[in-house]
């Protein structure tokens, strides 16, 4: 729908191990915390390990695990999210961000007990600047 | 019969990207549809324009109605969603999607939108349980009819049926253009050759939804499923599998191919319009949509309820301004009128009338 606007230009930020980016919703209207699903942060080709991967969104980081189970926070279209894991860069770079996203739609029901999930992924060239 | 005049709007979903692009916020959106003569109809989709919706507090609604009324638009409707699959480990039971959707049907009221759009995930059972908090609070259930269904499929004759049981003046339909489309998208096509699909794929595309178009719509969703499947492998055969998605969901779920007299069977239903379109041609006509048919169809009939301008060629089309393609669309819809022996209602004040005693009809 909007994967163009997955990540935003120009904000890789990295402390040498950690590397973090913001990124748009590409849906046209708000989802909760409990629909997205998970994401996977690729930087020139290496990817953060799950497990290392934080979702920051309305002032709270989190796993997607601890995502689940929300259906009170929600991902205005407005709102940059921010998604951080660990991948080296350093800092001053030209880097190759991928971002890929997972996001259920809640309304779009395609089976008897399933909605409709997306999978969008969008790849931008930043530099990267010192967190 | 007493010919129709149909309000002309818009529905700010038209303007998507530039709102998620951050180039207008709703309150300059509002004002742009004001200024540019996109109204006086406006609709508002709930989960994209307003933050923290359904919760409506009562501050902002007194700003939201204050500056629609300062710029003299019309509210046509609240585009509402039901989000049965809001939680990950089971679909919604049935008395909390009742308790969400009241939610939403209240912001509308709040907000003086006289219909919420619902959509097909609604049952003729939801919709019935749904009727008494509509009558409550006085604002009509418009379930959108959109591709893959059409009029005459069975989901929504099933509705139908349902509506006469029930008897409700609050229960009806929004009639979505997209069901009844003439031919695949020139502007998607266009597209398509910028992502360097050949000359070759696009007409075996185009042929592939002609064909599907001679046949008519789908029967049922084995069928819409067979046709999502064709798609995908026809891709897959011109070596673009990374295409087939995207000429499935637009060939299927946008493109509808019933025919405009379709609608027939749900007219007298009908409450709202979602006067859906991808594109205006150098002619200055809709190339894909038979808006001039749709529009007479309407008149003919005695519509005098909203028609909300629908552009979604912005999924693709990121060339063009969405504004100048909106007017365009809408310049056809008023001389279709006119052709068809009418008009389309363009002054606020005659809207606001014309519109109460739209909905009034149905509870007479």
């Amino acid at each position: 729908m909007i994967p163009d606007r997955i990540i935003e230009q120009g904000t890789l930020s990295t402390d040498g191990s950690r590397a973090s980016v913001d990124v748009r919703i590409p849906w046209y209207r708000a989802l909760p915390a409990s629909c997205i699903a998970g994401a996977r942060l690729t930087i020139d080709g290496v990817a953060a390990e799950a497990d290392t991967l934080r979702w920051e969104m309305n002032g709270e980081v989190r796993t997607f695990a601890e995502m689940v189970d929300d259906t009170e926070q929600w991902w205005f279209p407005l709102d940059s999210a921010v998604l951080s894991g660990e991948v080296p860069v350093t800092a001053g770079a030209d880097c190759e961000v991928r971002v890929d996203l997972t996001l259920y739609i809640p309304y779009i029901v395609i089976g008897a007990n399933e909605v409709l999930h997306i999978e969008e992924h969008d790849t931008k060239t930043m530099k990267a600047v010192a967190a | 019969m007493t010919l129709g005049t149909p309000l002309q709007g818009v529905t700010l979903y038209s303007f998507t990207r530039a709102f998620h692009g951050r180039e207008y916020d709703l309150e300059a959106l509002i004002r742009k549809v004001a200024a540019e003569g996109y109204g006086p109809g406006l609709e508002v989709i709930g989960f994209s324009s307003l933050r923290g919706f359904p919760d409506v507090d009562d501050a902002f609604a007194g700003r939201f109605r204050d500056l629609v009324a300062e710029v003299d638009l019309v509210p046509t409707s609240l585009a509402v969603n039901a989000d049965i699959g809001i939680r990950r480990d089971r679909l919604m039971s049935q008395e909390e999607l009742i308790a969400y959707m009241r939610r939403q049907i209240e912001a509308a009221a709040k907000l003086g939108f006289p219909v919420a759009r619902v959509q097909i995930s609604l049952t003729p059972d939801s919709m019935e349980q749904l009727a008494p908090i509509a009558e409550e609070h006085e604002v009509t259930l418009a379930l959108e009819v959109h591709a893959d269904q059409y009029a005459s499929h069975p989901r929504i004759l099933a509705l139908r049926d349902r509506y006469e049981t029930v008897g409700s003046p609050f229960l009806g339909f929004t009639m979505d253009w997209g069901a009844t489309v003439s031919g695949f998208a020139p502007s998607l096509l266009e597209a398509y050759r910028r992502r360097g699909a050949s000359d070759e794929l696009r007409a075996a595309v185009v042929a592939l939804w002609d064909d599907f178009y001679e046949q008519g719509p789908p029967a049922d969703q084995a069928e819409h499923g067979q046709r999502f499947g064709r798609f995908i492998a026809l891709a897959a055969q011109h070596g673009r599998p990374d295409l087939g998605i995207d000429f499935a969901i637009n060939g299927t779920g946008l493109f509808g191919p019933a025919r405009v007299d379709d609608w027939r069977e749900i007219l007298p239903w009908v409450r709202h319009v979602h006067g859906k379109f991808f594109g205006i041609d150098e002619t200055g006509e809709e190339p894909s949509v038979p808006v001039r048919d749709l529009v007479a169809l309407l008149v003919e009939n005695g519509y005098s309820g909203a028609i909300s301008s629908e552009y979604e060629g912005w999924h693709w089309n990121h060339w063009q301004s969405p504004f100048e393609i909106i007017a365009g669309e809408q310049a056809v819809q008023r001389s279709a009128a006119a052709a068809a022996g009418s008009r389309m209602i363009t002054d606020a004040a005659e809207a606001r009338q014309v519109l109460a005693a739209h909905h009034a009809s149905a509870r007479a």
